[in-house]
């Protein structure tokens, strides 16, 4: 006993020294996430990459089996939930011969007007293999990855409408920033009025809409596509539509099924113009009005 | 020849290593994706405030800081602040240790119910200084709670889990 108390004594220098360093050592790494986001981040992408492809096996399986169970506990309620469905498959009817009409007569009216559209639009198609596994963060794992020629920005969808964009890429996994994550900026139309605004994602089920010029001229139930604002983002993807929120806020509900994301189509956008040399961005004449003192000595 | 005693040891910090690792995997599990409105409990830090207080031997501060980090790191977490603070957080329990061999349950209790709110409040008032976007402030006050009603549970099975196992009679 007494040597354990010597051994404790004589170990306790030491284990303060090994905690002291460790706490340094995770600060200084803090503070350079802090400083050099973007480096740390592909830092982690490839740690995630490493890890959790390799627990697929598991994941998917466990994932589908929880399922089943939740499924198997709404087994009790199978009865009306077949007459629902039921109700709703009359209608859906209804809407499909509607369907099906519009999209012959569209089909006619892009013939008549030539409208060529943008081929370059094509899609990657993944299995969401993991969660953020965070309540305060919004985001899923994918498993494709730089291999499958995936690139960070590119917007994911599930085939409804707009889930989110890729953030971080690794080899064979990348991660895709749900429009609900509070780091989430879109920039969006609202139809038919025709607005900008940006959606900004803040941890709740419905993202906001932020920096609407009027918003009087925005109803609930107007419908929310992406803008292509900035060239970040493709084009007229469905998002969702507007909806008052409980707070009166102008939020939109979306399109997109974030009950269960199962598979997610990655689409391929065009590649932006990149900009090397700012100096030829400046145009040789100058368009706008002349600076003052130019102006000053027009008139002398 | 490996004694017992270092190969048990090196046997239960492998078992805290799996238990996280499973807690960690059910957390990435993509059972919802939709954002959720009330936090569960944060039962990697029960689990080893738990075990700090049973058995200090089996958490060493470099394991701690490497299972924390990776969770971090999984989880999309600044990396590195918050395992620091756990860090200090064990230390400072063990410091409380070292007066009396054998702690009751309720002062035991109240450390950690204090270490795990300290914790939580510097770790946000850090993130707000830095303007890093942290999750809101109600959340993460919901999930402190949860934590602390969910710390009883997890030191009862610990205790049953690590009281089998002979004395060491290291810092205990």
């Amino acid at each position: 006993m007494a040597n354990d108390r010597n051994n404790t004594e004589y170990m306790r220098p030491i284990r303060r020294i090994v905690v002291g360093g460790l706490v340094v050592f995770l600060l200084a790494l803090f503070l350079l996430w802090r400083i050099d986001s973007p480096r740390v981040e592909r830092f982690r992408a490839n740690l995630t990459d490493r890890f959790v492809p390799s627990f697929d096996w598991a994941l998917l399986p466990v994932t589908k089996a929880i399922e089943m169970v939740e499924g198997f506990q709404s087994y009790a309620r199978i009865y009306e939930q077949n007459q629902e469905l039921r109700r709703e498959l009359r209608q859906m009817k209804a809407w499909k011969e509607a369907a099906l009409q519009l999209e012959q007569e569209n089909a006619k009216l892009l013939d008549l007007n030539k409208v060529r559209l943008d081929p370059s639009l094509t899609f990657i198609t993944g299995v969401v293999l993991a969660d953020s596994g965070s309540p305060f963060r919004q985001s899923v794992l994918l498993n494709v990855g730089a291999r499958d020629g995936v690139v960070d920005g590119w917007a994911t969808t599930d085939g409804l409408g707009l889930v989110g964009r890729i953030s971080g890429v690794g080899r064979d996994s990348s991660r895709v920033i749900l429009l609900t994550d509070s780091n989430s900026r879109i920039p969006i139309t609202i139809q038919p009025s025709g607005q900008r605004a940006i959606l900004s994602g803040d941890n709740s089920a419905a993202p906001l809409i932020e920096f609407l010029e009027t918003p009087d001229a925005v109803r609930a139930g107007d419908s929310v596509v992406s803008s292509g604002d900035g060239g970040v983002f493709p084009a007229g993807l469905l998002v969702g539509q507007v909806a008052i929120g409980t707070d009166r806020r102008m939020r939109v509900r979306l399109t997109a099924d974030y009950e269960r994301l199962e598979f997610l189509r990655v689409l391929r956008s065009h590649a932006n113009e990149v900009i090397t040399d700012p100096g030829s961005l400046i145009a040789p004449a100058q368009i706008g009005p002349p600076a003052p003192s130019e102006a000053a000595e027009a008139s002398q | 020849m490996i004694d017992p005693v270092t190969s048990q040891r090196w046997l239960y910090r492998s078992l805290f290593v799996g238990i996280c690792m499973v807690i960690v995997f059910f957390q990435i599990l993509p059972l919802s994706t939709l954002p959720t409105t009330v936090p569960g409990p944060d039962l990697l830090l029960c689990l080893t405030f738990a075990w700090v207080h049973r058995r200090p031997e089996f958490v060493p501060p470099l394991l701690i800081a490497l299972v924390f980090l990776t969770v971090d790191m999984l989880t999309q977490r600044p990396p590195g602040l918050r395992v620091a603070l756990i860090l200090l957080a064990v230390e400072f329990l063990l410091s409380r240790h070292d007066d009396s061999s054998q702690m009751p349950f309720a002062a035991e209790l109240l450390f950690t119910v204090s270490a795990i709110v300290v914790l939580t409040l510097g770790y946000g008032i850090v993130l707000r200084l830095l303007a890093v976007a942290d999750a809101p402030l109600h959340l993460s006050m919901i999930q402190v709670v949860a934590t602390i009603l969910f710390y009883p549970l997890v030191a009862g099975a610990s205790h049953l889990l690590l009281s089998r196992v002979g004395g060491t009679g290291d810092l205990d």
